[in-house]
């Protein structure tokens, strides 16, 4: 079988979804432009916009694309054809945290990548550019196994929890986590206080994320370490050092017992700034350059500093995997798993010839390893292997 | 809350003397203000000269209502003579004469004026305020000492803990931003012609006391010294000599240092030839737009250090290069420090 008759029952599977799709809009949607992009080697398809949802709807039943993706932002004109004449109203603020862009370590055993230009290949994190012949031209093959999704189910909960609601006052109703369809989630802040935000103040919240530009007050010799319970970045670090000091990861210290009996005693009974010095001191600096690396969010830049950028529409399906971009609860989130919520296709089997896939829970059964074998398998699982390109339908 | 005329001349952003300016676009009192003999004119004109020459306005405190006037009259005349330089000056004059009124004013003031003048979110807090954060970061984002990134600033529920001095040059910073937004716009078809001869005087006076623009002096005094870049350019044009590819912002990073720095287009396109993915029509169409020959034809000048660091294309990450906030600056220093080697 042809990787065609792939692409065709991709294609019918897709349709079979958005004939009964009945998705939520996002905010203003008359106000938003979307892109499409209807197939594998088609161009992506932008400026539309819509005047009634059910237009949507309908265009969706209608093209079944790969992919679906709506502005973050608000224009006048969401259909012109330049980014001027569009005018623009205003952005939602929006979070990526992908594992592509995370260093994980289970990487090293289920990712692989290659060099298309040199055929150089190797295990792991896909590199930026080839090592051997700096080609960009890198394809990888990527999964997104248990320790993937706990490392973004983390860094999500960090960045809602922490900095969102904790921080920047967002309640639970103007944030929304959105898994991204592959390998992250997307969180989306729609309210008007941050509508009108510009790139510059958006990069302010960014660094302010990912801990960039925080100045560590004190010398090598006196500093002033700050209370557990201080607002902001330095309440942050003061428990990141506290929990450093207490965990299981005393190693983190790699000092000696007294200091280390000093700061927990001090950080328990401090209700303000307390006084560092001398060698105590130069702990709780080490202490605290650790404690801003563990209590970072790992976020992808770009996509928060960007007003512009077009984000995949919840509820539609990742091309790339044929699974849904679900909308999840912050309470839903340390039960969630992609492999199970967010499947479109739940019924039925089907045989496909797997050219390589490793041990993967789907629907709360294991299957696998695959090489080059035909077997069958539950349909959603058959979708989404043929969708990352690891499999043809087999007749 | 009801303010004062001394008030409304000392704060023109207070929401009526707002109102003033904005009424004055489309007022046919414009005629009047704007004539040879008229006190409101002429009041405007010295407002600009304090500005250029002392680089703080005045209050005088004889006729209030002249006072108020002049303000939005005197942004009117520069707007008309389309002198960006003159705006930032004015601008940056008029924000320290309301910084230093800002910061004789009692808390309670403190925090009236800001809701009238701004609509801010705030609070008082202790000894100090609580500001809600979207209001810190449109006063805040260019202000480049890192005491004001939100990241060192003490943020909870959506506020950000400011003291009065902070408030105090929030304030000011906010005001002079709005002077640029307002003066961006064009506000008026042209000037009456009998104020024109008087204009004039002021436009030859202002070339005489103003050094030309600190970029463009900058600019057009460097040369090419590949020894003194800053480290994230040296570091930049290394790869790139070596033929590593470079993320599109690195490219354009060096591109319009290149370019700054007086080497032609041809040069720099030869340089990324080196490049996996080099095309050859893309590149000359990039190259073009950053040198400000095609599209909005502005010619681009390198990120700043604290979007580099953002971008994490400064290799020094959080420490930085001494007291200079943009790679020119640093390359400009190192040329004349060399220079001053040579001499030696």
């Amino acid at each position: 079988m042809s990787s065609r008759d792939s692409e065709n029952y991709i294609k019918k599977m897709f349709r079979e979804y958005y004939l009964k799709w009945d998705g939520r809009p996002p905010k203003e949607y008359e106000r938003r432009e979307y892109g499409f992009v209807p197939s594998r080697k088609g161009d992506v398809l932008r400026h539309v916009s819509f005047n009634d949802w059910r237009e949507m709807k309908e265009f969706l039943a209608k093209n079944a694309p790969l992919h679906v993706y709506y502005s973050s932002a608000y224009y006048l004109q969401p259909s012109a054809q330049d980014m001027e004449s569009k005018e623009w109203l205003g952005a939602d603020l929006v979070f990526d945290i992908d594992v592509d862009h995370i260093y994980t370590p289970c990487k090293e055993r289920h990712d692989k990548w290659l060099c298309l230009d040199c055929n150089f290949n190797g295990k792991g994190m896909a590199p930026e550019a080839c090592p051997k012949c700096s080609s960009k031209r890198i394809d990888g093959k990527a999964w997104f196994c248990e320790e993937c999704l706990n490392v973004a189910r983390e860094e999500t909960e960090k960045l809602v929890e922490d900095f969102l609601m904790s921080d920047f006052g967002f309640s639970e109703e103007e944030v929304e986590i959105v898994f991204s369809g592959r390998r992250g989630f997307h969180i989306h802040v729609e309210n008007d206080v941050v509508k009108q935000l510009d790139q510059k103040a958006r990069r302010e919240i960014v660094d302010y994320v990912k801990g960039m530009g925080l100045i560590l007050e004190g010398g090598r010799k006196k500093a002033h370490a700050p209370p557990l319970n201080a607002s902001g970045w330095h309440g942050r670090i003061a428990r990141g050092v506290y929990e450093l000091l207490v965990g299981c990861d005393k190693e983190g210290a790699g000092i000696e017992e007294g200091t280390t009996k000093t700061i927990c005693e001090k950080l328990q009974e401090s209700k303000g700034y307390w006084l560092v010095e001398g060698d105590v001191c130069r702990a709780w600096l080490s202490l605290a350059k650790k404690a801003v690396a563990s209590k970072r969010c790992n976020i992808d830049e770009r996509v928060t500093i960007d007003v512009k950028r077009l984000i995949r529409l919840p509820e539609t399906l990742h091309g790339g995997t044929g699974l849904i971009a679900l909308r999840i609860d912050i309470d839903g989130l340390s039960g969630f798993d992609p492999y199970k919520h967010a499947v479109a296709f739940n019924s039925g089997e089907i045989k496909v010839k797997v050219a390589e896939a490793p041990k993967i829970t789907f629907m709360g059964q294991e299957w696998g390893p695959y090489l080059n074998q035909v077997v069958e398998v539950p349909t959603g699982l058959a979708v989404y292997l043929i969708s990352s390109g690891n499999a043809e339908v087999s007749p | 809350m009801s303010f004062s005329k001394l008030d409304l001349a000392t704060y023109p952003f207070l929401s009526s003397t707002a109102r003033i300016i904005e009424e004055l676009g489309v007022s046919f009192y414009l005629e009047e203000l704007l004539s040879p003999t008229s006190e409101v004119f002429l009041r405007s004109l010295e407002r600009i000269r304090e500005a250029v020459f002392y680089r703080v306005t005045t209050l005088r405190r004889r006729d209030l209502d002249v006072e108020i006037l002049s303000h939005p009259v005197a942004l009117l005349i520069i707007n008309a003579m389309e002198d960006k330089r003159l705006l930032n000056i004015y601008a940056e004059a008029e924000k320290n004469r309301v910084h230093e009124g800002l910061i004789r004013e009692s808390h309670e003031r403190v925090l009236l004026l800001a809701v009238d003048g701004f609509g801010w979110h705030i609070h008082k807090e202790g000894d100090g305020f609580s500001l809600r954060f979207d209001d810190y970061l449109k006063a805040s984002t260019h202000m480049l000492d890192p005491y004001w990134k939100l990241v060192n600033r003490s943020v909870r529920g959506g506020y950000v803990e400011v003291s009065r001095k902070d408030v105090c040059r929030l304030l000011a910073e906010a005001y002079r931003a709005r002077i640029l937004e307002k003066g961006a716009k064009r506000l008026l078809e042209g000037l009456p012609e009998d104020v024109k001869p008087e204009v004039e005087g002021l436009r030859r006076e202002v070339d005489a006391a103003l050094p030309k623009g600190k970029a463009a002096g900058l600019i057009e005094r460097l040369e090419y010294n590949p020894s003194a870049f800053p480290p994230c350019i040296s570091k930049l044009l290394q790869e790139a000599e070596e033929g590593k590819n470079l993320p599109h912002m690195a490219r354009f990073t060096l591109a319009a240092f290149l370019l700054t720095v007086g080497k032609r287009p041809e040069e720099v396109m030869e340089l990324f030839r080196k490049m996996p993915d080099f095309n050859e029509e893309k590149t000359a169409y990039h190259l073009k737009h950053v040198a400000g020959e095609i599209g909005s034809k502005t010619r681009y000048l390198p990120p700043n250090c604290a979007s580099l660091r953002t971008l994490n294309l400064c290799p020094l990450g959080d420490s930085t290069c001494p007291k200079v906030k943009h790679p020119l600056v640093y390359y400009a220093r190192m040329l004349k420090l060399a220079r001053k080697r040579n001499h030696e």
